[in-house]
């Protein structure tokens, strides 16, 4: 009996959509797994790439869930807690996601919520002034006080400059009005520009939930094709470790091999607590993520390198501009490695719910056939380690992403650790 | 009740088109000779603003309002030290008279007043 119960759930934990219905111009699909509560996010190929105006997808994230047509900033949230839902906004550089986390039988009524929000907020500057910008202001402030954070976001700038290299954030003081968020939150939630994901709830009923979802029918926001660029940049930070950035990046669909490649670069142990003897982590003084950052014409591969010293981090920054040059010459034995280190970071991401839709949605989005994760699982298999360093070689052709974020008298320049 | 949002008969009297046929050129005449327009203020200048709603109706107004109204009473305030309505140009004219204030005023008592009904809910199982 164990084992016929164990065989069904793992016959019903998927992570696939099954199908993508397009109902009425807005693309639904949904995964009807064995979960106890059901998430129904909106996202919209609205992220900082498509913003007119610096700042406008961040204020449009923070205006989610405020007055509407059918009840008020303060009735969404008193009601939805006495449901239990959660209801949250998530801005990428692509996207824009507003989820509703919530139990069995509430579908109704979050359904009600999202396409209220989507279909008549209003956008009064009173709510922009009092609820909006002091939560932006908030989440400028947490930017600014983490390090790895703000040069991620250098980062971006200074390697796609336009496009991708838009904030997440807006700057402080914006010159962003309520005017200015409702006419991109209208080109936002345009028809065929945002797709309705479910996940614990089935697809048919999904649909007839969302038949009532209105759209409106004015002209998705544009953003250009995405060139790399490249460049050094540094900042000065007087809190915080001290942090340096070296990444190359790709312009084009990113290939399987970048994500062998940052798993390749990535010196952390797979077993906790575990020591690691590689240069890079300088005996536990510095810690180092590997990055891979996969967009849907670009992509942000590259090693984040933090230290309690500028001297720790000019040690570790010279082992990862080895390890990068390296990284064009791997043998079989480390390549099998990589695949496998990526293809398990693949998999659990796609776990988690979160993960799901960003792995998935963008493909949901793109009207793609193929919205399951066994494809890119199987592109990892195919990687040889010929086509691996040629890409890893091409890739570091390029010029590099530097930055330092930090204690700029001592940070090392790109050219002083021999880039 | 006193204050801006006080007891009144003029949605009444409005919705009732032979009260209103009577009661609009009175209403006029009144305003008209009540000499806040002749020291050049909107009625809603007159608002008492001693009040958090109010208070928060005015962080509301966008800044040329607010600018213009702090204008016009400091203009009034100087006209009555003179004991002197304002030249005849610079009256208030009728159509410029606009409730620039009391929507805000109402935003806020209403937001207010479902605040209160969310903190006093009483929920019950269906």
């Amino acid at each position: 009996m164990l084992a016929s119960r164990t065989r069904a759930s793992v016959r019903l934990a998927r992570r696939s959509f099954a199908t993508v219905v397009d109902n009425a111009g807005v693309k639904v699909a949904a995964i009807d797994s064995n979960r106890s509560t059901v998430s129904i996010t909106v996202l919209a190929k609205a992220g900082a790439r498509y913003q007119p105006k610096p700042g406008v997808a961040h204020a449009l994230k923070n205006f989610a869930f405020k007055g509407t047509a059918d009840r008020s900033a303060l009735g969404t949230v008193r009601e939805s807690e006495l449901y239990g839902g959660v209801l949250s906004s998530t801005l990428s550089r692509e996207h824009l996601a507003l989820t509703a986390e919530f139990l069995h039988g509430d579908e109704a009524f979050f359904v009600n919520v999202l396409s209220s929000v989507i279909a008549s907020t209003k956008y009064t500057r009173h709510e922009y002034e009092e609820l909006v910008l002091p939560a932006m202001e908030s989440e400028i402030n947490a930017l600014n006080a983490d390090p790895a954070a703000h040069a991620i976001e250098l980062a971006h700038s200074i390697a796609f400059r336009s496009g991708l290299g838009a904030s997440l954030f807006a700057t402080p003081h914006t010159p962003v009005t309520a005017r200015d968020v409702e006419q991109f939150a209208t080109a936002a939630f345009a028809k065929g520009n945002f797709a309705i994901l479910g996940t614990g709830i089935s697809q048919a009923a999904l649909s007839s939930l969302v038949q009532s979802a209105v759209s409106s029918a004015s002209a998705p926001p544009t953003t250009s094709a995405t060139t790399y660029y490249g460049g050094e940049t540094r900042v000065a930070a007087h809190s915080g470790p001290q942090t340096i950035f070296i990444g190359y990046g790709t312009s084009g669909s990113p290939a399987a091999e970048l994500a062998a490649l940052a798993a390749h670069l990535d010196p952390n142990p797979s077993i906790k607590w575990a020591r690691s003897s590689s240069p890079l982590l300088q005996d536990g003084k510095t810690s180092v993520h590997s990055v891979c950052m996969p967009y849907s014409d670009a992509a942000l591969v590259g090693l984040l390198i933090q230290g309690p010293t500028a001297q720790a981090v000019r040690e570790a920054g010279k082992a990862a501009v080895a390890a990068l040059k390296g990284a064009s010459d791997v043998k079989a034995e480390n390549l099998k490695l990589a695949v496998a280190k990526a293809k398990f970071r693949l998999a659990s991401t796609v776990d988690s719910r979160d993960g799901l839709l960003e792995v998935l949605g963008s493909k949901v989005l793109a009207g793609s056939s193929e919205t399951s994760v066994e494809a890119s699982l199987s592109s990892l298999d195919k990687i040889t380690t010929a086509g691996f360093n040629k890409a890893a070689t091409s890739l570091l052709k390029g010029k590099v992403t530097y930055i330092a974020v930090g204690d700029t008298q001592a940070l090392p320049y790109a050219d002083e650790l021999g880039l | 009740m006193a204050g801006p949002l006080g007891i009144s008969l003029a949605p009444y009297i409005r919705s009732s088109t032979t009260l209103s046929k009577i009661f609009t050129p009175i209403a006029k005449w009144y305003a008209g000779g009540s000499l806040y327009r002749q020291y050049g203020l909107l009625y809603d200048d007159l608002l008492i603003e001693e009040n958090r709603e109010v208070q928060r109706a005015l962080s509301r107004l966008t800044p040329r309002q607010a600018y213009d109204r702090a204008f016009r009473i400091k203009r009034a305030s100087q006209a009555d030290v003179l004991h002197a309505p304002l030249a005849r140009e610079l009256w208030t004219k009728p159509e410029e008279d606009v409730r620039y204030l009391l929507p805000h005023v109402v935003d806020v008592v209403n937001e207010n007043k479902e605040r209160e009904t969310w903190d006093t809910l009483t929920v019950k199982r269906k």
